[in-house]
């Protein structure tokens, strides 16, 4: 087991260690995400006079379910900084603090994405089905690329658009995952309070002071490097700017967890 | 095996510092005490040496590594049992499952002793185990990682009077030659015939680092009726008569830790002259 980065033997450990200690914790998030599913899909399914769900419905219900749960399981990362006794347990794990953090960010952000769009398909379907019991009306099953299919009227743009919705997903997710080392308590709650705290802040900051020092009549000139003046450039600097805004992000987490002491 | 140099630590800025210009080295093949009154710095110095706190100045070296950096080279020669610890709600067989593989020289075999040893239930939630049982399984589990060192804080808090005994024996039956033990309590007697070096800390400072042998070939422990005698060092009252500390003659008479830990922590400079 050599190596002080990254060792592949001690990371199949410590997927191993955490599949043992949370086996049951992740075996109840999945019974209650697949139960919930199962509920608020009947209940809608009988409110709309036992007419089977359509596409439709499939991806609205599949955005709603996958952010709520995503960003639930995600502020769940690093949970071993919720006490002190289990802090110091996983700080003298026997792991490089980059396997540490690669196996959180596997586990609550790769896995998650993964794992919560399959769980809500297959409970759709499970659903669907159940209630074909009740109802004449023929169950429709729902093909498995429309997981990630976005449908976007947009010609030009199109591939740009869902770059820029994956990159602002990624970023909500790397927030919830750094809030989570950052504050060792209630950390989704302090995650949401310190953004609408930044947020409101740089609004407040750019519509009062910038707006009166009258920085928005300023006109860059077209031939200035890195100033975005098509449509196409400023969504390309939209995604980059995500994209960079969640690296920073996730290397904040990493910080956090090689500097925390308890 | 552990040298600390100068190690200086505070909590805040604004607090006086814990510890200033501390000096330590341990060597492997020993268990040595680290005794102290509550809130002298034993759980933040032992924090210190295994780098879950890190050091305001000075250096912490452990078997050549920087504590600091948490390499798993370092982490898997090093087991700490904390005061309050975490255990997961698993079987022991399922913690064996995901903890062993970390620790290259793990003892299956030990661990399987120390458990029966201990009376301990393989197949029970150790969620549901008493307070005590779980802290004798953690034992058992850090003996049988054979970690070069061993780090138990308060180890025998909870452990009723016959684990006591067992866990003395289970220690000293247990260790190699290239382990070093590291033993922080305020139970001195649970640990008296265990310990073969003695470090005392009072007010973020060593007041004593010494082998026993070298304690009792300086000292004797006894009782006397009476504690008029010119030689007696110090003396507590007890019932019955006086134990007392005098200067050791032939070297032969065995360590009574507590009263040697009251007798310096009184200030007694006479006898501190002499265990110096």
């Amino acid at each position: 087991m050599s190596g002080n980065i990254f060792n592949t033997k001690r990371f199949i450990q410590l997927f191993k260690r955490d599949f043992y200690h949370n086996r049951q914790l992740y075996m109840l998030s999945t019974v209650a995400y697949t139960g919930v599913i199962l509920i608020v899909l009947s209940i809608t399914q009988v409110g709309n006079g036992l007419i089977p769900h359509n596409t439709e419905i499939f991806q609205g219900f599949l955005i709603a379910f996958v952010s709520v749960f995503g960003i639930l399981f995600v502020g769940h990362s690093f949970s071993a900084f919720r006490s002190k006794e289990r802090t110091m347990s996983y700080l003298m794990m026997p792991g490089s603090h980059l396997e540490k953090f690669l196996l959180e960010f596997v586990v609550k952000i790769c896995l998650m994405i993964l794992v919560l769009p399959i769980l809500y398909w297959v409970t759709y379907h499970i659903q669907g089905y159940f209630f074909t019991i009740f109802t004449p009306v023929l169950f429709e099953p729902v093909g498995f690329e429309y997981l990630t299919k976005l449908d976007i009227d947009d010609e030009n743009f199109g591939t740009l658009i869902k770059w820029a919705i994956g990159s602002a997903i990624f970023l909500a997710l790397c927030l919830g995952f750094t809030g989570s080392a950052v504050f060792s308590k209630q950390p989704l709650v302090k995650t949401l309070f310190s953004l609408a705290v930044i947020i409101l802040f740089f609004t407040g900051y750019s519509y009062i002071v910038l707006e009166e020092m009258g920085v928005s009549n300023y006109s860059p000139p077209s031939d200035m490097w890195l100033v975005p003046l098509t449509e196409k450039s400023v969504l390309i600097a939209l995604i980059s700017a995500l994209l960079f805004s969640s690296l920073v992000m996730l290397f904040v987490a990493y910080r956090k967890l090689k500097e925390k002491e308890v | 095996m552990i040298n600390i140099n100068n190690l200086g630590f505070t909590y805040s800025k604004k607090q006086p510092p814990l510890f200033q210009n501390l000096d330590c080295e341990l060597q492997a093949g020993s268990i040595a005490g680290l005794l102290g009154k509550n809130g002298a710095g034993k759980t933040t110095l032992i924090k210190l040496m295994i780098g879950l706190l890190f050091p305001t100045d000075g250096r912490v070296n452990i078997m050549d590594f920087d504590p600091k950096q948490r390499q798993p080279s370092l982490l898997q020669d090093i087991y700490f049992l904390p005061e309050e610890f975490y255990i997961p709600g698993i079987s022991i067989n399922n913690y064996i499952r995901a903890n062993a593989g970390f620790y290259p020289r793990f003892d299956l075999d030990l661990l399987k002793r120390l458990v029966s040893a201990f009376e301990l239930p393989e197949s029970k939630n150790l969620q549901k185990l008493s307070y005590g049982q779980k802290k004798k399984f953690l034992i058992s589990f850090g003996l049988a990682t054979r970690c070069r060192l061993l780090v138990l804080d308060e180890p025998t808090n909870g452990l009723d009077i016959p684990s006591k005994g067992i866990f003395r024996k289970v220690v000293a039956g247990s260790l190699d030659e290239d382990q070093l033990v590291i033993i922080s309590t305020h139970q001195v007697r649970d640990v008296e015939n265990l310990i073969d070096r003695l470090l005392m800390l009072e007010n973020g400072n060593f007041i004593l680092q010494k082998d026993l042998l070298d304690i009792a070939s300086r000292l004797n422990f006894s009782s006397a009726s009476a504690a008029t005698d010119e030689s007696i060092l110090y003396s507590e009252v007890v019932p019955g008569g006086y134990k007392i500390i005098t200067p050791s003659d032939n070297g032969s008479s065995s360590v009574d830790i507590e009263l040697l830990f009251n007798a310096i922590s009184s200030g007694n400079e006479k006898l501190i002259e002499y265990v110096r």
